[in-house]
Formats: structure tokens, sequence, C-alpha cells
């Protein structure tokens, strides 16, 4: 194996379209206008000497290597900074050129070691060598040789000895990052790289390592680096972490991992990272890792390590015994957004193939399950419309219910790269995120609403659209239908959206609103992105929508620079949803009940698939506890800690036979689990992830399996043993029975992944390289379905009991449960969940900021630290669930999604005290009665509350039920539901499903 | 009854405010003006009555005498010690080419009325009755170059400007005058505001700018008011403001004051200061006029082009380019500093010859002992010694003689100079002051002063004289900006002009 | 010279006076010396926040410029020239006494227009032309 290396063009390629013709040492160059005379040479293959500039930063002119010559100019300007012009003449090597070349490289050596600690990494010894000239002939009284390291950052070294003060660190934090958390300290010979004259740890720095990528000494050095010694090989891999999928080069010495080097080739990242993907991989060669399978009769009894062939008899036995006893539909899975496209393909054919029914669900159900829903009804497709490069273009951007800099931090400094720019942005989140004013950023406005209120607030900016002209009809006309329009528009003018009446529950001033929809309306590009703050809500699949109809009125879709981005929370949540692990969905969202579609599978895996839903998640564990679903497979998935209502989630796990848990790390499901599978990490998958931008990148082993074998292997081997024999020789295989069995992906292979580098899909005949952009000509529904959004207040109130409204979110250096970034260094950042708490909440209740708080809600109570801040309005506390310590979860209730039963984490009524005590053993709340049957009431309810009652509900009701619930669910509808419990709605709508029967 | 008493901080500085109290304290009832200074520095202080003959001088007065002065009735005239007699007569002002300092002196600074009585305004007033080309040609007419130090044309700058489509543009005003010998700026601050103030607006006009900034040294706190009670005055006239005498341009000035940095006299690092950053140069393309402050297109102007640019819209270009030599055209105003007899402000056309500056005006050093060397142009400036004093004092003469003019300040030393010492100081500045961005200003002036003083202390003298030479070359074409790349010139100069200087023997 | 004793409160109040400055940070650094004699390290967090720019911009322009000190002001401040003009008329010699006699209170200045008269100082704000250190000495406020 080999380094891979990419070019460095010495300054970033022009972006004008004329193109410009002149000579370089005599060979004749055309480029780009505007491009440096450095960049037109390096691409001509003519290398001058450079330290200061680098293909990722603008001009800066400081080192004064790069100096050429020009015919009729005066002087030895620096090629760096000096565009080409038509005809000029240059001359980059010359007698005078060399001179001034190696009197600066010998001013560089009179203030720098002679031997670097990171040897052939130093490119100043490297371009000394290539000048010619190895020492210095200066005396060097003054140096800064004996400056002291500054070793805090856990991740890499700032040796100020080596730094030649090029600023390429400094303006890689400003440009690429936008965090400006370094400088120049002093000036002249004392000018000194500085973290603002404290340590790296005690510094703004967010440890993105965009600095550490950019230096081109041994001054910011990745620590290990130094502890490791030089790679020697390196593969192109994706980062496993959020739905920004970064491309890295993985480099390793031996079998050793070096470091990870973001990729400049990488279509979601373009070379930057975060502190997670760039540094925070330790947890793969952890040492809690498990690599052998392990049993146990009872939960109660202690695991017992087998082999992996007594490990799935042991599982595949207990599953058929199961379905022996319960009948086939006992059993089911879950399949992970941790894990690759192939591997969750694998598992959900398993589920249909090998186990017989729909009983898969993925963790995309508890995050982003109402994109899919509001997306598919509105466009015609559960995906953003955009590339991240989109976001570039764009004028107004409005950021709703998502935390970038701390959720998507590469995405946000694309961000924060437009808003500096000069793109104007509207912020809607209850909390003060740190992008409505944060170091060359400020937020035109910041929408701060009550959690809950969602749909209030697009209802009401779509209400000053709709009723002040500012509607883009052109658009509308040409590309929506016409009669939802019509109907949406009558729905939104409506006075119960306004923004004056909405104002009481929002508590977003109706002022506000109104400037906010004339500067998203007026904009020549306004693009939304969005977050977890949409989707975990009992009304998240109508925000959804809301968002979709706001771009769709104000002709936002369709080209660069607009469109809805549903920002993904885990690397894979895209890819996961797409390979059809909704128990309603085959791959690329075809509906089970399509024979067309099942007649493709049918064909392919020899099977029989079920034409009606299986359960989702929520499903799955009422039904464990009223006892019809009693055993599960779980991958890369820690259910006891993520989702909601911990009790109940226990007391399903508690009820089940047969759990089986295939992960990294024993987990708090895994306490409740039959049988532990081990998994494999990232950096030993041979496969694809698809990230927000529907881009589907490469995933290669960097390493070798630390289980012996691959991940999908195990899932044949569980579906083997259950009868169904099931194998790949590799991912490759694996992604053509995807891309021959679903249409979007009809045109993807591993081969032309390999030579593409990545690819958005669509990919087929007509998108043979893929899609960036969406719904260009037309929606892929055909015409743009408006869907009318009543606003339906969550029945998550506000009470006397639990006074205060509890939301939830993630920081910059945690990830999820933490499984991962607990076990790293990054603990350094943020060791637990703290609790943040209004001024005045606090004051009321006495508590004080750093001390321990009782926070209940009416599922459970939880114990953590308090913080106080203004980050949050009063009425409001937030917090993180990265700890099971803290176990934030056992706060959040089973409220969720009418459409979709997505969790509602984002809003839990609850209540604080002060404690004494720190977190202790977890109280757990005894569930009594048949929580099955108050799921069905409450959904069904719900629905009908959901879908507008204009035009007979009673049949989108009962529509809605048959594509969504198991038969099972159906007829408990039918059969066991006190009807008085019912709306009128949902009575009719029975009635309708029992003639439909 | 008016007496004049500069205001001006050269005259303060030896007591001009003592003078003024016990004039005013002997007869209250005296109108006391605090005029700027004559820029004969060597009078200072200059105490001028009112006659009906004219302005009748005294000086050099001290409070002590002030005394006497009264008995010798000063006011009427009186004969004493001290009495110069008409001061328009007096032949080291006579003599000279007052153009842009033609006011310095005369007029009271803080008075607007007293501007226009001495022809204040004129220059605008018709320049309001142009168009935007018309200014712009007769300033390149004029062939006005930057007096700053580059030289550069100033109707070729401002129609580049003139011709960018942005709505907001900037006029900056370069008055970090942090030459050493150099004070011109600000005298002509404090002594005639208006004047700058007036070149601002034609300025303005002339490219359709509608913000003004002053970017002032902290060193000159005493300019920095007189010219803010200027603007202050200037906005309540309507000279600037919303509707400049009364037509519909708009046009305001806002001072910016410098934090102790010479490399911000430089033009992108004053921009940065201005902008409030790390007074750090910019690369250039863009060229500020194009993109300047806060990425506009900006003027960036010395406040003596600026102030010369009233008289040239006043009287004409021609008139302006009848004075001056070759490409070198007008007046320029030089500045006599350091050991020098008669220190000050002497304004002639170009073309003057430094001895003429050095003899005939500044009458030798001030220590009575030979002359030695004569550095022109502040501290990146030639040390000449006295064997080039017929140089012709103009750009290009300049230039060829192996100087630069910059802003035109002439340091006199007599015999007992070093100059090797001034070499290495010269290095040492540039490493005090150097912003620190291009390695061989940042490394190689520190590694200069370093070599320098080995040469001095007789170290390894032939290698070290020709790493010297050499790091002059990489300094002089290797750095950013004119910091870096001139800091060689008084080094190199003062090796080649006054090589025994530089044998390492003790001295 | 008088300065207001350190005050975050009062900072802030000059602080709200740039608010509609653009480019405001040295000015708000100059500000703060001005009142109370330094530039305090809270200065740093409290413009940076104020202004929305990072510590680290503060930091790097707060030790850019000369002027800017972060410690409380001696009692007195006596800055001599010491560029070339004032060379050519002793100020080597000057500095050196003025050192001797005043200690720290004594800095380096480059340059206060006063090139035909000087030596020059500024003491306590007064500039003095044909410095003497007892010329300064009789300057002190």
């Amino acid at each position: 194996m080999t380094m891979i290396f990419e070019p460095d063009f010495g300054t970033p390629a022009s972006e004008k379209l004329d193109q410009v013709s002149l000579e370089i040492d005599g060979r004749t160059v055309t480029v780009a206008a505007d491009t440096s005379i450095m960049r037109a040479a390096l691409q001509a293959g003519i290398d001058i000497p450079k330290l200061c500039s680098t293909d990722r930063l603008k001009a800066f002119g400081s080192c004064r290597l790069c100096v050429i010559q020009i015919d009729g100019r005066n002087g030895t300007p620096s090629s760096c900074t000096t565009p080409v012009s038509e005809g000029m003449n240059v001359i980059t090597h010359s007698e005078k050129l060399d001179r001034i070349r190696k009197g600066v490289m010998e001013l560089y050596l009179s203030d720098h070691p002679l031997e670097c600690a990171t040897g052939d990494e130093c490119e100043l010894h490297g371009v000394a060598k290539k000048i010619g000239i190895t020492t210095s002939r200066y005396a060097s009284v003054d140096t800064h040789l004996d400056l002291e390291k500054d070793e805090s950052n856990p991740y890499f070294t700032f040796d100020s000895t080596e730094c030649i003060v090029c600023n390429r660190c400094v303006r890689a934090c400003d440009e690429v990052q936008g965090t400006f958390a370094l400088t120049i300290e002093n000036r002249g010979f004392q000018a000194r790289v500085s973290s603002s004259g404290t340590s790296f740890i005690e510094s703004e720095c967010v440890s993105c390592g965009a600095c550490v990528q950019a230096c081109p000494t041994g001054a910011l050095t990745e620590k290990t680096l130094l502890t490791i010694g030089a790679p020697t090989s390196s593969v192109i891999t994706t980062c496993a972490y959020c739905g920004v999928g970064c491309s890295f080069k993985a480099e390793m010495r031996g079998d050793e991992l070096v470091r990870m080097v973001p990729l400049k080739a990488g279509g979601a990242n373009e070379g930057h990272s975060c502190v997670k993907g760039r540094f925070a991989y330790g947890y793969a060669t952890h040492s809690d890792r498990i690599t052998q399978p392990m049993i146990r009769n009872a939960i109660t009894d202690p695991w017992k390590e087998v082999s992996w062939s007594e490990a799935i008899s042991f599982a595949a036995a207990g599953l058929k015994k199961i379905q022996v006893e319960s009948g086939i539909n006992a059993i089911g899975g879950i399949t992970s957004s941790r894990c690759t496209n192939e591997e969750v393909f694998v598992v959900q054919k398993m589920v249909r193939a090998a186990f017989g029914n729909n009983n898969v669900d993925t963790c995309a159900r508890v995050c982003h399950s109402p994109t899919g829903y509001g997306l598919g009804q509105t466009f015609g497709t559960s995906a953003g419309t955009q590339d991240f490069e989109s976001v570039e273009h764009s004028d107004v951007i409005m950021l709703i219910g998502a935390n970038p800099t701390s959720a998507h931090p590469v995405f946000a400094s694309r961000m924060k790269q437009a808003l500096r720019k000069g793109a104007q942005l509207i912020v809607i989140d209850p909390r003060v995120i740190a992008l409505v004013r944060t170091p060359g950023v400020v937020a035109a406005h910041h929408l701060q609403l009550m959690p809950g209120t969602n749909v209030a607030v697009i209802n009401a900016l779509a209400h000053v659209i709709a009723t002040n002209g500012l509607i883009d009809r052109d658009f509308v006309d040409a590309r929506c239908d016409a009669q939802s329009f019509k109907e949406w528009e009558a729905f939104i003018s409506l006075p119960e959206n306004s923004p004056e009446t909405l104002e009481a529950s929002s508590r977003v001033p109706a002022a506000q609103i109104r400037a906010a929809a004339h500067l998203f309306a007026q904009a020549k590009n306004g693009s939304i992105y969005y977050g977890l703050g949409v989707t975990e809500h009992s009304q998240g699949s109508t925000m959804v929508m809301g968002i979709a109809n706001l771009a769709m009125a104000t002709g936002n879709i369709g080209r660069k620079g607009v469109g809805v981005n549903p920002l993904r929370g885990q690397n894979n949540v895209q890819g996961s949803c797409d390979m059809g692990s909704f128990p309603h969905e085959l791959s690329g969202y075809r509906h089970i009940s399509n024979p067309r579609t099942r007649k493709i599978f049918n064909d392919a895996w020899g099977i029989q698939l079920q034409s009606e839903p299986g359960m989702r998640i929520p499903n799955m564990f009422d039904a464990a506890i009223a006892g019809q679903y009693r055993g599960l497979y779980v991958q890369g998935e820690d259910i006891a800690q993520s989702d909601p209502n911990t009790s109940h989630v226990h007391t399903a796990l508690r009820a089940m036979d047969m759990v089986i848990v295939q992960d990294l790390f024993l987990n708090e499901t895994s306490k409740f689990a039959h049988v532990f599978l081990p998994g494999t990490s990232f950096l030993e998958k041979d496969g694809t992830f698809t990230n927000a931008e529907r881009r589907i990148n490469r995933v290669r082993p960097v390493m070798k399996s630390k289980i012996g074998k691959s991940e999908f292997e195990v899932t044949c081997d569980l579906a083997t043993a259950m009868g169904y024999p099931m194998s790949y020789e590799n991912g490759a295989a694996i992604m053509d029975e995807i891309a021959l069995t679903t249409p979007t992906f009809a045109g993807v292979s591993f081969a032309k992944l390999d030579e593409l580098g990545s690819i958005q899909w669509p990919c087929d005949e007509t998108n043979p390289t893929g899609t960036p952009t969406m719904h260009v000509e037309k929606f892929v529904r055909g015409e743009g379905q408006f869907m009318r959004t009543a606003y339906v207040p969550t029945d998550e109130k506000a009470t006397r009991k639990f006074p205060l409204l509890l939301t939830t979110g993630r920081v910059l250096s945690q990830y999820n449960v933490g499984a991962q970034t607990r076990r790293t260094a990054n603990n350094i950042w943020h060791k637990e969940d703290i609790l943040d708490v209004h001024e005045s909440d606090a004051e009321l209740r006495g508590i004080k900021d750093g001390s321990w708080v009782k926070l209940s809600s009416r599922v459970g109570e939880t114990i953590m630290k308090a913080h106080i801040t203004d980050e949050v309005p009063a009425g409001v506390v937030y917090t993180t669930f990265h700890f099971p310590e803290s176990g934030a979860n056992i706060i959040t209730t089973e409220f969720s999604d009418w459409a979709t039963n997505c969790p509602e984490y984002k809003v839990t009524a609850v209540e604080l005290a002060p404690s004494i005590m720190g977190p202790g053993d977890m109280v757990e709340t005894h569930i009594m009665g048949d929580p099955q049957l108050d799921s069905i009431v409450r959904m069904a309810n719900q629905i009908a509350a959901n879908i507008p009652a204009a035009d007979a509900p009673e049949i989108k009701v009962a529509h809605h039920i048959v594509q969504f619930w198991t038969p099972a669910m159906i007829e408990r509808l039918h059969n066991d539901v006190n009807k008085t419990d019912l709306s009128p709605t949902v009575l009719k709508a029975i009635e309708i499903l029992l003639v439909r029967n | 009854m008016r007496v004049f008493v500069p205001g001006d901080s050269a005259a303060t500085s030896i007591g001009a405010d003592e003078v003024a109290q016990a004039i005013a304290l002997h007869d209250p009832s005296l109108e006391i003006v605090r005029n700027g200074s004559r820029g004969a520095l060597w009078l200072e202080t200059l105490v001028e009555v009112e006659t009906p003959t004219g302005r009748i001088g005294y000086g050099p007065v001290t409070p002590d005498d002030v005394e006497s002065l009264f008995d010798a009735d000063f006011l009427k005239a009186g004969a004493h010690p001290l009495l110069l007699g008409k001061i328009d007569a007096i032949e080291w002002l006579a003599s000279q080419d007052r153009i842009t300092f033609a006011r310095v002196g005369i007029v009271d600074p803080s008075s607007l009325i007293d501007y226009e009585a001495h022809g204040g305004l004129v220059g605008l007033r018709k320049a309001l009755l142009l168009t935007r080309e018309e200014i712009i040609d007769e300033v390149t007419e004029s062939g006005l170059r930057g007096r700053g130090g580059a030289g550069f044309p100033v109707g070729l700058k401002w129609r580049t400007v003139s011709q960018t489509i942005n709505a907001e543009k900037y006029i900056c005003c370069n008055a970090d005058e942090g030459d050493s010998g150099t004070f011109a700026d600000r005298m002509l601050i404090e002594g005639d505001p208006f004047t700058l103030i007036e070149g601002m607006v034609i300025a303005a006009i002339a490219v359709g700018a509608t913000k003004g900034i002053v970017y002032l040294r902290s060193e000159y706190p005493h300019a920095i008011s007189a010219l803010q009670r200027a603007i202050n005055v200037a906005r309540a006239n309507s000279v600037l403001g919303s509707q400049i005498l009364g037509t519909s341009y708009e046009f305001d000035i806002q001072i910016r004051i410098g934090a102790g940095s010479y490399v911000c006299g430089e033009e992108t690092a004053m921009l940065e200061s201005i902008e409030g950053k790390r007074g750090v140069v910019r690369a250039k393309p863009p060229v500020p006029a194009i993109e300047g402050l806060f990425g506009l297109p900006t003027v960036i102007n010395n406040v003596l082009t600026l102030s010369t640019v009233p008289m040239i819209l006043a009287e004409g270009a021609k008139t302006y380019k009848a004075f001056g030599v070759g490409r070198s055209l007008g007046t320029q105003v030089f500045q006599l500093a350091g050991n020098v007899a008669r220190g000050g402000i002497v304004e002639k056309a170009f073309g003057v010859t430094l001895n003429e500056l050095v003899h005939t005006y500044g009458a030798g050093t001030l220590s009575g002992r030979p002359l030695r060397a004569v550095q022109i142009g502040g501290p990146l400036g030639s040390y000449f010694s006295t064997a080039q004093l017929e140089t012709s004092m103009d750009y290009e003469s300049l230039l060829t003689a192996g100087g630069m003019l910059g802003h035109g300040g002439i340091v006199i030393f007599d015999e007992s100079v070093d100059l090797a010492e001034q070499a290495k100081f010269a290095m040492e500045f540039c490493a005090f002051e150097s912003c620190g961005k291009c390695t061989p200003c940042r490394i190689g002036s520190t590694r200069g002063a370093e070599t320098i003083d080995l040469i001095i202390r007789g170290v390894k003298v032939d290698e070290n004289k020709k790493l010297l030479l050499d790091l002059c070359e990489v300094m002089t074409d290797g750095s950013l900006c004119a910091m870096g790349a001139l800091t060689p010139l008084p080094v190199k100069s003062a090796m080649i002009n006054f090589p025994e200087d530089f044998t390492g023997a003790p001295k | 010279m008088k300065f207001t004793p350190w005050s975050q409160d009062v900072a802030l109040a000059l602080l709200a006076t740039l608010r509609e400055e653009k480019g405001p940070v040295l000015m708000a650094l100059q500000l703060m010396q001005k009142e109370f004699g330094y530039v305090d390290p809270a200065c740093v967090g409290l413009i940076a926040h104020f202004f929305n720019k990072s510590r680290a911009d503060v930091h790097g322009v707060l030790t850019f410029y000369h002027d800017l000190r972060t410690t409380p002001p001696l009692e007195h401040q006596i800055s001599i020239c010491v560029a070339e003009a004032c060379q050519a008329v002793g100020v080597r010699t000057l500095a050196k006494e003025a050192k001797a006699r005043f200690g720290d209170m004594v800095n380096d200045s480059f340059c206060f227009g006063n090139c035909a008269l000087g030596p020059t100082a500024m003491v306590d704000g007064k500039l003095i032309g044909r410095a003497t250190v007892g010329k300064i000495e009789s300057a002190f406020q």
C-alpha cells in the first residue's frame, strides 16, 4: 500500500469562466481568469517554492519564496498574490529569484530547529532542500528556539519553536473553520501564533484540526504522529459520526492508524473536519471492544464467551422457538444508521426473508422519520434537495431546530462562510444557539419560540407570505399541484394562522415573524436547513410539510442555493432509510403494499413478502409488554439509552425472551440481551454510507476486522441459521443487489464509486453520475403537493406540577449516547450531561450554578448538574443525552409524531428541585395497564387531529392507518378500544376500515 | 488688537503657551490668536502683532522676555533685541514657494471666517461647478503626485476610484506621519486644518465618496484636537455634512487615531488599523482604489497631497505645474530637522538643491561642528554625504542618487555621527516596527541589526558585510511592502557613502 | 494624570458609545486605556463579547500596538523620542540619563513631529522640545 497524495495548487481555484493564456517559463498556459500565477504554473507542472500558501486558503503573500519576474513589470512579486493576465510572460526561475529564495530560506533557517521532530513532514526543510540550502550564515543571537511547547490539547501539540509565522493556522481557523480562535500576538520579530494568550485548551479552539492540517511545519502536529511515527500508507474512507459524511485519508503506519486527514477531494467536506472525525477515533481500538460472541439464558446470568457458530445457533434457536410459540410476527429487527448501506440492506433482508415478516425498523425512526414522511408527501422523495455546496449560493438561510456548530460542525463552517460573504440568517430555535451570534456571524432574526410550537411559527411565516403578496406565483403555477395550492392558500390565509394569533402559543413577537417572512420571501435564493428540533415533535411530520410548503410557495426549489435540507444526525440515517429498513417500505421508499415492488424482491430473493406493514420500534415495545413480541435483533443502536421513556423501554426489553445485540461495546441495551454479537468499527467495514446530501461515500477497510469477519457475514450466518441461506462475497456484491432491486440506485456500483469518488442518488440511466440538486425540472412526484398544516398543540404541556419544558440536544465533543466519544479524550471538553437553566427559574427554586438538581417528569426522574445561562429562555430547560449515568431519557415521554411515531424528545414538561446527591441508581417507574392499547388510542386520535377537517378526514385517517399500522394493531383498534376514547373521525375511519376488510 | 502666539505643538514644546499666558496676564484685554507656526521653528516662540503696516514679528520669545516686550511697546512694533520686522519680509520665508503651506501660521486655525478671508473654500466652490471628470482632469493636469512618499499620480488614483460603481466609497487621509525628521502634516493640521478638510471634500466629490477618515497618530494629540475642532466648525457651516455648501453632495469626516505603529503609515496596514485590526500589510492586488477600507473603493492620500488640491482647483493646474522640474511638478514641503541651526518648513519648487536647503535655509548644524551626513526621506531614506550636496531635490534625481524623497524630511547630522550605528538603528527600527507578516522584514531586520553589530564589534567584518549586502538584496526585492524593501536604503547608503565607519575598528 | 479605577460597568458604558462604529476593536481598546490608564486583561473578553469578535481577535490587536499596555501606569509617563532627528542632537545620551534617573517610567518612542527642536520628550502628555533631564522633571504634573 502507498500514500495517497493530494496536490496543493497553492491558491484556490478561480470561479471565473473566461480563460486567459500566458507564458510561464516559455510554456503556454491557459487557465481561468483571476487564477494566481502560482496555481497556473503548478497546473502546468512548474513547481514554484512556497510555504505560506495552500489551496484551501486565500493567498497571503508572506513567505516570499514564490517570487517571480514578469516581463515589463518592475520587481519580483509573489506568484500567489499576482493574478494571471492575457499575454503575460512569467519567469519562475532565474539567478535573481534563486538568490532571493535562498536568502529568504536562510532567514527561516536562522530561527528554526535544524532537525524537526516530525522529520520529513516539515515542509520548510523540504523546500530548503529543493532550493539548495541547508544552513544559515547568520549568528542568530535572538531566536524563538527556547519557547515551551503547548501540550494542553489532547490531540495535538503546538511547538512554537518550529513555527514560521506563515499564518496558515490562523487563516484556516478564520477562513475554513470560522472560529477565529487563533491570532498572531505581538509584531515584528516577536510575532507568534497564539490562541489568544492562553493555552489551546483554555482558548476558543474547537479542536477541528484545520490548523494542524494547514501547518506546513511541525509547529502544530498530531500527537499520534510523534508517538507512532510517519505514516507509510493511506486509505480513503468516510467518517462514522454525523450525517455530514466527511471523507478522510486514514493514514497508517503498518497496522496502526496514525491520523485521519480530511480529504480535499471529499465532496461533503472538501478538506475540512471536526474534532470527532479528525481525532476521536480511538474508540475503534479501545480495550472495551467486545470481539468474542457471548450468550446467556437469562439476563440475570453472567455472560459466557462462545464460538461464533454457537452464538448464532443459540440465537436462531431462540428466535425460531418464539415463532413456533407466538407466531411468525413475534420477532423482528432494528437496523442501524451507524452501519453501512450494505449491512443495513442485509439486516432488513434477513428480517423480511429469514424472519418472514416486516418487523424491521431503523433507529432513524427516532430522529428523521418525519422527514421521510413529510418530504415524501410534498415532493415525492424522502431526502434533502441539495448538496452542501449549495449553501454557499444562498442569500437567506433559514435554520430551524438545528445547532450545526455542535452537531454538524463541518457543514456549519460552510454555512458560516456563506454568512460571512453576506448571506442573512434566520434562526428558529428555543435556544440561543451559537449561530445566533458568534464571531463573524449575527443572525438577522432569531425567532425564539417555545418548544413544541414549530408549526405555529411556520404557519405564521407562510401566512405573512400568502397575505402580503409574497408568493412566487410563477413557480407555483408552473411546478405545483394547483388544487392543493388553492386549498393551502385559503387555509394559511385564515386569521387563525396569523402571527398575531399564534404569538400567544409560540411567544414569538408577530412583528419579528413578519420581518423574517419578508426577508425570506424576498431572497433571490432562500434555503431551509433543519434538524431534530423539527422532527422530534408530536407534529414533526406536519412541520416538515410546513417547511416544504414554504419552500414551494417562495419558489425556492430546484436550483443551487435553495431547497429543503434535513441535517441528518447519524452518518448513515439517509442510507439506512434508503435501504428499506422501515416496516412499511422496501428500499427506495416503495410501499410494501405495492405488488410490483414486492415482485422484484420476491423474484430476487425467492420468497413471498408480507404485503402489510410490520411494527415500528415503539410498536415493538408496546407489543412486547403485551406479550405479542418476544424476540429482537438490534444492531448498533442502544435503545435502552437513546429511546424515550426509559422505564417503558426497559420493561419491554425485560419482557422479551431473545434479545440479540450486535455492537462494539456492552451497552445499556445489552444489559437486557441474551446474545451479544460483536460488531465492527467503521475502520474495519467495507461498504458505503449515504450522507445528508444523498452522497454515497465509500467506507474502506483501514484495518483487519477485530472480530475476524465482516458484520454482514454475521447477519447472513444468522439468516442462514434461521433457515434462509444468505451469503455475499463482499460489500460490492451487496451493492450490486441493491442496484438491481432499487431504481434510485440502479447506476451505483463500487467500481463507479471508486472512479467518481462519490455519487449523489438518484443515479440511474438519466443521471449516470448522480444528482446534486433534486426536483430541477419537476418534482419527483410530478407536481409539488401543498399540504394543509393545522397547528395542533402537543398534549405535553407545562402544568402546575411540571411547569418547565425540557428540550434536548448535542454538544460538539460528544456524540449521541456517547458510546464512541466517551471512550476518547473528548471527555476533556464535556464529561457529563449538564442541565441548562435560566437564571429566573433557578433563582425561584434555589438552584445554584454547578449544583445538583433533581429533574422529574410524569414518567421518571434523574439527577444532573445545573448550569445557569441565558441561552435558554425562562420556562425552558435543556440538556444533552450523552451519558448513561444521567439518563436524560428517563424523563422523556411516550408521546410521538402523529404520522411516524418519531418520539417527542424535544418537549417534556418537567420540574426541578435542588438535590444534595449526585446521580445514583436509576429509579424506574412501574409500567401499569395496557400501554399498547393506550398507544393505539393516542395515535389514532392524534392522526385524526392532524388531518385537515375540510374534506372527508375519516378516509385519510383510515388510509394512513392502513399504510403504517400492523394488521394486529388495526385489529385491536376494532376490537379492544373503548370507543368513547376515540374521536368521531376515528370512529368513522374504523367503519371504513371494517368495510375494507 | 491681535497678538499672534503660535499654538503649534513645536512652539508650545519650547514655551509658547507660557509666553501667551504671560502676555495675557500682562494685558487681559488683548486678543491673543493661537495661530499655527510659520515654520521658522528656529524663531519660536515667534510672537506677531498686527499693525497697520502688516504683521511684525518678535522671536524667539521666552516667557522671561514678555515683560521687556511690553516695556518696548511691542504692540506698536517698538524696538527690541528680538524684533524681526515685517514677517513677510524675512528672507527665510519670503524666498519660499508657499502654496500648500500658504496659510499656515497666518490664519487662526479654528476660524472658518479667517480661512475664507485668506482664500479658503475658493477651490471647493469651483469644484462644485465642475463635473467629476473635470475635477479629476484638473488634478491630473497639475501633475500632482502623492506626497506621502510613493509619488503616485493623484489624478490616476482618483480616476480609478471614480470609475468603480459602488454606492459607498471612502476618502482616507493618511496622517500617520511617522518618519523621523518630518512634521509638515502635523503643522498643516494644527495650523490650517480647513485646507485638509477642503481637499478631502473635493476628492470626495470627484470620486463619489461620502465618508472620509483621517488616520492620525496618537503621538500628535494637539493635531487631533485641532482637526476635531475644525471638523466641528466645518459641519456647523455645511462644509461637511449632508448638503455641502447648499448642494446635494454629502460627505463627512471621522478621525481615527493610531496606537503606536510606524507600519500603519503603509496604506494597506493603515486600512487594517482603521478597521480596528492588527496593522498588518495586505498583499496587492487588489489595490485600495478598488478594494480598500472595509472592502470598498478608497482614495488614500497623504495630508500634504490633499491639502494641495484646493489651491490647484482655485488657481488652476497650470499655475501649479509652473513650479518644479521634469516629472516632479509643483512644490515640496521640505522639513529641516535634526542637528540644524535653522530648522523648520521650507516649501520650495522641486529642483532646489540639497545644499540650498541645508546651508542657505538650514544655516548648517546647530552644534556648529562640521556637517557630516544628511538623511533624506525618513528612517527608510538614504544617508547622503557632503559630496552629494548638489543633488537636485526631486523624485527622479534622488532616485538616481540612490535615495528617495519620501515625505521630504531632511535630518542633518554633524561630524559626531557614527554611520554604522545609524545603519544598525535602521535595522533595529525596522525590527521594532515591522508588522511581522513577511519573512524578509520580520526576521531580516533582526538579523540585519545583529549582523551590523558584529561588524561594529569587528567580528568577521568582511564576511558579515557580504552577508549584510545579501540580506539587503533579499529585503529590497523580497519584502511585501516598502518598510522592509526600503530599510536597506539607509543601511546600504551608509556603507557606500561612509565606508570608513564599517571597518570594525574600535572608535 | 488621573484615571478611573478599573470597573466593568464603566467599561461597558463606554463600549456602548462605540456600538455604531465600524471596526471598533482598536477604538475600544484605546478608550479603555484612556479611561483606566491601561487595558485591563478583563477587557479582552468584554470587548470580544460586546462586538462579537473572538478573544483571539482582540488579543491580537492588543498585542500589536505599542501604545496599549495591560498594566496600570506608573506615576509619570515619560516617552522620549529616540529616532534619527533626535539622535542627531544627542538623544542617545539623554535617554540613558533619563532612564537612570526615572527608571521604568521612561519609554522609547519614535517621533513626535518636533524634529527641528529635539531632543523631544512627552511627559504626562506634554510635549517638551530641546529636552533635558531637568526639563523633564519640571514638567511632571
